[in-house]
């Protein structure tokens, strides 16, 4: 329980801490990463034997809060403990100059706090509430430099998208609770029927919004505006991950039907944003297409029914495409940007970076002995002995191809021109870069063990398999290299430029209804408010009239009786001349007057 | 009709008339008691006139008199004390200057 | 009705003498006339009584009426500014408002007076002595205490003229 604590909370507390405090952010963070990671570790040991330990928090009546590592789960808290470890240390020389570094390193800490969260969940409604907040987290990151050009919309896309596919998680999560009747996972995975296929289909949904897969790819090119280890972190490991982790931890309980639509998925995605990485002119984006394109390929292993070989792949992915992406940074750095153009010769100024960025290339590629020619394989091996192998079985080598060919393109732009003096070295991210592309080579030793941790079996395939990925990759890579893209893609070439847009994208059918319905709904709130502003003014000017008519009406009408009063008065007054027969006058008429009466009495008593 | 009654009667009223023509048309305050001692003249008539010619066994007729009498006897002599104080603090009886109580 | 004629001639003389001699009052400007005109007024008033009966009334009428006609007299002459009249100032106001006051009133008199029926002349008159000892019973004795009280209040109206007829006396002065 201790360790599972540790990981959680390590980076939370660091995080809190940072904006509490807003100073020293970066040895913070460093602190909180490097406490997750022991923990993470630790984790990992104590469930090595099969074991599983949980914390359950009280919530909802009859659904706590459950935090739970068993194997998968332990590895998987590693994976992102390790990368986020390397990546915060590289982010220190990344962010030297930038002003704003305690609210990146606060807001990247709470992000690295999230998807622990995520990972290490035991039951839906805290996956739900982890998923919610690292997409969440993305939107800030990526919106990090918010006053420059295009990136406030970017971060808007990215969430926007990313939002309308998690509806399928929402409605998925809640057929599973209701068809099980509770919220922890382990146990709703026991579902089978129609609410399986149902729940299946929409948490497919899901990831491939949250993966990037076709057609919700476009969200993830956008997301390359935000900072390079933002990039490196979330989407490449960890954010993009959670759809193939959802996937990976489900893969028990999904029925045939949605397999065969999760390898489909899976398969056309590989090969799309393969060539869309192709063709791309900027080495970020390039990056990000080739990220979809790998998990397209997670999810075919998982559509094959070898959801083992999709963590195996998940695990290398993590920590080639992270490298990839900061070697990238590096070269931002030299060069002020990622333009390919740019960046020509950038790979030859910095010899050592380059080294690591083409160790992982190759990695990437499938090239033995590194980790991804092994978790390649398996990938391809599963499609084999698939029940769909027959359409399977060419995207994955399509796509196998397509990698290398993207690759070798980079490789080949980075490596042109001629040598060029030293520039400035940059200790803190060669450090974080050289440690993740030592992983991203030697992982594969650790496959066995991995295997015999999680009680699972790959299937052998012989040498079929190896041979199809190898000639696969070599023929990308040597394509990459020599023939430009331009030829190599002919009539597709535009197309792919724009990223296979369709009738105008996803911008027409997600973000611009949204953000009409949002600027509606702004309308209808500043209406309500002015009206309810008019309804006051109303009512004052009542009471205004109010007031008006007590002061000229009322105290009008009184105050004239007074001065008519008065006026009587005076006029009255008249009456008492002070002369004696004036008196005498008015005495005789009243008498007068009563007698008249008097004499009248017969008439009226 | 009696005649001798309705006589005594319209002298009555015919003194009554002079008498307030005078009270009322007087500058001087001893005419204007002149005025009042001709009305009370004309209230003695009239009772007289009746005690005679309607009821002349009941004495109250006669007594009614002699308290008109008597008003008449205080009246002047209240009213003439007044007018010597008068007289004496402002030097005539001119009705016409009395205005100190003017309000 | 015998008497009657003469009666009602010599009511109807006496009368008319009454009132004539009352416009004198107040049409003169001599005052000491004035006085002399309401004393004959007076008089002819007392004349009257004397013709219906009243012997003492009539009497006590002519006897008073001198004595106060004569002191009103004296006061005339002590007070008016004019008492021979020789101004010819017109000594009166409100003139109009008066002559209306007066003739309303007569005729409002004169109606009161002649409209209603009276009933029969009464013919058993008790001659004078008689009179007196029926008024003096009736004086002592059913109406004893309007008499107290009229003399009472002749007694007050003495004491108040004279108090008010005394000229304040100044203080620290001998007396």
């Amino acid at each position: 329980m201790t360790p599972l604590a540790l990981t959680l909370l390590a980076p939370l507390l660091a995080a809190l801490l940072i904006f509490a405090s807003r100073r020293m952010p970066e040895a913070l963070a460093l602190v909180g990463v490097a406490l997750g990671l022991i923990g993470a570790v630790g984790q990992l040991i104590g469930v090595a034997g099969g074991g599983a330990s949980s914390v359950i928090l009280t919530f909802l009546p009859d659904m706590p809060i459950r935090l739970i590592a068993t194997p998968l789960t332990a590895i998987l808290s590693l994976v992102v403990a390790t990368v986020s470890g390397f990546v915060v240390l590289y982010a220190v020389g990344y962010m030297r100059h930038d002003p704003q570094k305690i609210r990146f390193f606060g807001t990247l800490l709470l992000f690295v706090t999230a998807m622990q969260g995520l990972v290490l969940s035991g039951d839906w409604i805290t996956l739900l509430g982890a998923w919610e907040l690292i997409g969440f987290a993305s939107y800030l990151l990526i919106g990090f430099w918010h006053d420059r050009a295009g990136v406030a919309g970017a971060a808007t896309r990215a969430f926007l998208y990313t939002r309308s596919a998690d509806l399928g998680l929402y409605i998925g999560a809640f057929v599973l609770i209701g068809a099980s009747g509770t919220s922890e996972i382990s146990t709703t995975l026991a579902t089978t029927g129609t609410p399986a296929l149902i729940a299946g289909l929409l948490l497919l949904v899901a990831a491939m919004g949250k993966s990037a897969q076709v057609p919700l790819q476009d969200w993830l090119q956008r997301a390359m505006a935000g900072p390079t280890p933002v990039s490196a972190l979330l989407h490449s490991a960890t954010l993009v991950a959670a759809g193939a982790i959802l996937l990976i931890r489900t893969a028990p309980m999904l029925p045939g039907g949605a397999l065969v639509a999760i390898g489909i998925v899976g398969g056309v995605t590989a090969v799309i944003t393969g060539l869309i990485a192709l063709a791309e002119k900027d080495l970020k984006r390039l990056l990000a297409a080739s990220t979809s394109s790998q998990y397209g390929l997670m999810l075919v292993a998982v559509g094959a029914g070898a959801p083992i070989a999709a963590l195996l792949h998940l695990i290398a992915h993590a920590a080639i495409k992270s490298s990839l992406f900061l070697g990238a940074g590096v070269f931002q750095h030299d060069r002020d940007g990622t333009d390919l153009d740019a960046l020509s010769g950038a790979g030859r100024a910095r010899p050592g970076i380059f080294a690591g960025f083409a160790l992982s290339a190759l990695a990437l590629a499938g090239i033995p002995p590194l980790a991804g020619f092994f978790s390649k394989d398996a990938v391809i091996a599963a499609a084999l002995a698939s029940p769909a192998a027959a359409w399977l079985v060419p995207l994955a080598l399509a796509a196998t191809v397509l990698t290398g060919a993207y690759m070798g393109r980079a490789l080949h732009v980075l490596w042109a021109g001629n040598n060029v003096a030293r520039p400035k070295p940059v200790p803190f991210m060669a450090a974080g870069l050289g440690v993740l592309v030592v992983l991203a080579a030697v992982l594969a030793l650790g496959f066995g063990p991995l295997e015999h941790l999680l009680d699972a079996e790959l299937v052998e395939a012989g040498l079929l398999a190896p041979a199809l990925g190898l000639t696969a990759a070599l023929s990308g890579l040597a394509l990459g290299w020599l023939v430009k893209p331009r030829r190599l893609m002919g009539p597709v070439f535009g197309w792919a430029q724009r990223g296979f847009a369709v009738f105008g994208g996803m911008e027409t059918f997600v973000a611009r209804p949204a953000l009409a319905i949002a600027t509606a709904c702004e309308h209808l709130e500043r209406w309500l408010y002015d009206w309810v502003l008019g309804f006051g003014r109303i009512n004052l000017s009542l009471g205004w009239l109010a007031r008006k008519i007590d002061i000229t009406g009322i105290d009008g009408f009184i105050f004239g009786l007074v001065r008519q009063t008065i006026n009587a008065g005076s006029r009255l007054r008249k009456l008492q001349s002070g002369f004696i027969h004036r008196e005498m006058a008015l005495a005789v008429i009243g008498m007068a007057v009563i007698v008249a009466i008097l004499l009248a009495a017969p008439l009226y008593s | 009709m009696i005649v001798e009654l309705s006589v005594a009667l319209g002298i009555g009223a015919g003194l009554f008339g002079v008498g307030l023509y005078g009270a009322l048309s007087q500058t001087n305050l001893v005419m204007i008691i002149m005025g009042v001692e001709l009305i009370l003249a004309a209230a003695l008539v009239n009772l007289v006139a009746f005690w005679r010619y309607l009821h002349p066994d009941a004495m109250s007729g006669q007594m009614f008199f002699l308290i008109v009498m008597t008003v008449m006897a205080v009246e002047m002599t209240v009213g003439f004390g007044i007018a010597i104080a008068r007289f004496r603090s402002r030097g005539s009886v001119e009705m016409e200057e009395a205005r100190e109580l003017k309000g | 009705m015998t008497g009657s004629y003469a009666e009602v001639f010599f009511l109807a003389f006496f009368g008319i003498a009454a009132i004539w001699f009352g416009i004198v009052v107040f049409r003169t400007h001599s005052m000491v006339r004035s006085a002399m005109a309401l004393l004959f007024s007076q008089t002819a008033v007392g004349a009257m009584f004397l013709v219906m009966q009243a012997e003492f009334l009539g009497v006590l009428q002519l006897m008073m009426m001198a004595t106060e006609m004569s002191v009103m007299a004296l006061f005339m002459v002590m007070f008016m500014m004019d008492p021979g009249g020789m101004g010819a100032m017109d000594m009166s106001h409100q003139k109009r408002l008066s002559l209306w006051a007066g003739g309303i009133g007569l005729v409002a008199a004169l109606a009161v007076s002649w409209l209603p029926d009276w009933g029969p002349v009464a013919q058993n008159i008790p001659d004078a002595s008689r009179q007196i000892e029926l008024l003096g019973i009736e004086l002592l004795g059913r109406s004893m205490f309007i008499f107290e009280s009229a003399g009472l209040t002749i007694l007050t109206a003495m004491i108040a003229a004279t108090m008010v007829a005394i000229a304040p006396r100044k203080t620290g002065e001998d007396a």
